[in-house]
């Protein structure tokens, strides 16, 4: 789901992804964002990851996980999480989850916890499949229903539009700004 | 049987899935009892018996077959005694329960057989018992049966004049699909010879030649479109005879030659044929669909997508779907609920069946961190692997 939100981010800035590194699970792209901003001093880089509840600040984190970053690394930092970008499109969001306008949060970068918040969107909506695909079971013991990721990648590659978004989220915005840098001729 | 309306859900009265399956000394199994979610992902070591838990599902389809029979069922399989664990004791019948369901406002059914052989050696019906929503509806042996014991070399199941009143069951488990595409079988020229229906992919392509015209079509070109992404230089894909009148595909590369390339499936590498075979199968049929290791021969950025895919399809079509797999990339998505996992773990008295959100040390790492792959496949690692490489021994 990341990578497909970062590709329409790049497609949006006018640029395009190279190689992905799907590193399954925060943990383990953490340990190895050295090898990758090594990588960055010599061409441009860009990681995803989300905050999560690890700590209060980005700044914080940023400075104790990139202490020296690359000149070509962009290291960015979803608050808390990367569904609160998409929760920013509001109108988008609730006609492809068929829930009320109403229920999408107005400040998505408050959200403590985007996830949480997109699965009770999900548990409100008229449709089955939406209900079934994105809820978890009660005793699934996950966060998130079966095809909770498929639904959000295709919101985020047909419906989600990230000029609209930025108007809403602050951190969408910034991350769009360093990407631009990223692309622009120096 | 019920089929699926306009939007792709089924009619009244059809039945999802199996929600619950018990078992006594089936093959390497001494006892089994698990309910199963719309997704089943079987994870355990070699041999630990993730095919022989599939083939359940298996065996009761070839009941219901035409052709088939609990006879012919029990006897292809090598017989009584092949099937039956060897730890079997107290009890020395093989038994199969099933229940089924899935959604509210359908009936629950329970299938339940159990068999053992005759002094001849032959197969031969112990009890048959089929309940709807707790009340019998049949139960074996009967009066008939206690005067005619021959009659108990068939089961009611597979008997089209007795078995009307539960036949939505005969026609759900003939519903049942198996699919583990070897690539060599669907490229071999002899393949159409004698065989149909054939799990490991010998009469795939006829399968497709015999599929309507339309439907065929859409389905090709969805499967091209879903191929995309993993094949992108693949542009076009058709059936198409040889002289002989033998189905071939074809598939169109995009190619230094300005008109791009046809291939054959002769020429499809393992992981395309594969991937092709397992998106055909996902849409041909409504009923339970048995994935033998889908992972083989794919790249594993490809791999992590087959439990979303699976997860729309469970959706979509309210179609169950059983995935034996050794593969960390489709364990680690995410959105796999520990109750959709059995975890299998040999043990002296034969492989123990449990649900991963049974295990707490399971749930504990996942808290922590952790994704499935990581919490799943330690508990399921062969002990003393290591002794491999040391292979070949002496000096």
């Amino acid at each position: 789901m990341d990578e497909a939100v970062l590709r329409r981010l790049c497609e949006h800035v006018g640029s395009s992804l190279g190689a992905v590194h799907v590193k399954g699970g925060k943990p383990r792209l953490l340990q190895r964002l050295g090898g990758y901003n090594e990588a960055a001093r010599f061409g441009p880089w860009a990681v995803l990851v989300d905050l999560d509840q690890d700590r209060e600040c980005v700044v914080d984190f940023v400075r104790h996980w990139l202490p020296n970053p690359a000149e070509h690394m962009r290291f960015r930092v979803c608050v808390r999480q990367v569904e609160s970008w998409l929760l920013a499109d509001r109108e988008q969001l609730s006609a492809f989850l068929a829930v009320p306008r109403a229920t999408v949060p107005h400040d998505p970068d408050r959200c403590g916890h985007a996830k949480h918040e997109m699965v009770k969107l999900a548990r409100r909506s008229t449709r089955r499949a939406v209900r079934e695909e994105m809820v978890p079971r009660p005793r699934s013991g996950r966060p998130t229903g079966p095809a909770y990721s498929a639904r959000l990648i295709e919101f985020a590659r047909e419906r989600w539009r990230p000029d609209v978004a930025c108007e809403r989220s602050e951190s969408l915005q910034r991350c769009v700004a360093r990407l631009a840098e990223l692309t622009a001729p120096s | 049987m019920a089929r699926a309306r306009g939007n792709g859900r089924p009619g009244d009265g059809h039945i999802s899935r199996i929600t619950r399956l018990e078992l006594e000394n089936w093959r390497n199994f001494r006892r089994v009892d698990i309910q199963t979610e719309g997704r089943v992902f079987l994870v355990g070591p070699n041999a630990s018996g993730k095919s022989n838990l599939l083939d359940v599902n298996r065996f009761l389809r070839d009941i219901v077959a035409v052709g088939g029979g609990f006879r012919a069922a029990v006897e292809r399989r090598g017989g009584v005694s092949t099937i039956r664990n060897l730890a079997a004791r107290r009890n020395p019948h093989v038994g199969i329960k099933v229940t089924l369901g899935g959604e509210a406002g359908q009936p629950a059914w329970t299938y339940a057989l159990e068999f053992g052989r005759t002094r001849q050696g032959h197969p031969e019906v112990k009890r048959e018992e089929v309940t709807r929503d707790g009340k019998t509806i049949v139960a074996r042996p009967d009066a008939d049966d206690e005067r005619d014991p021959a009659r108990l070399s068939q089961t009611f199941l597979e008997q089209v004049n007795v078995n009307r009143a539960f036949r939505q069951v005969a026609d759900f488990l003939l519903s049942v699909r198996y699919l583990h595409i070897v690539p060599q079988l669907v490229r071999d020229p002899d393949r159409s010879v004698g065989r149909s229906n054939d799990p490991y992919g010998g009469d795939f392509l006829e399968q497709v030649a015999g599929t309507q015209v339309q439907t065929r079509r859409a389905r090709l070109r969805r499967i091209r479109e879903a191929l995309e992404v993993a094949v992108p230089q693949l542009q076009d894909l058709e059936l198409d005879h040889d002289a002989r009148g033998a189905p071939h595909l074809r598939g169109k590369y995009e190619h230094w030659r300005p008109q791009g390339a046809w291939q054959s499936e002769a020429d499809f590498s393992d992981g395309t044929l594969r991937l092709m075979g397992l998106l055909w199968a996902s849409m041909d049929g409504s009923g339970p669909l048995l994935l033998e290791e889908p992972e083989q021969s794919l790249h594993p950025e490809v791999v992590r997508y087959i439990p979303q895919m699976l997860g729309r399809l469970q959706v979509r079509r309210s179609r169950q779907i059983w995935v034996s797999t050794h593969s960390p990339a489709l364990l680690e998505d995410p959105d796999i609920g520990l109750d959709e996992v059995l975890l299998l773990t040999p043990a002296s008295e034969g492989t123990e069946v449990r649900q991963a959100a049974d295990v707490e040390e399971v749930s504990t790492l996942l808290a922590g961190g952790a994704t499935l792959a990581d919490a799943v496949l330690p508990q399921t690692r062969p002990r003393g692997v290591e002794q491999l490489a040391f292979f070949p021994g002496g000096r």
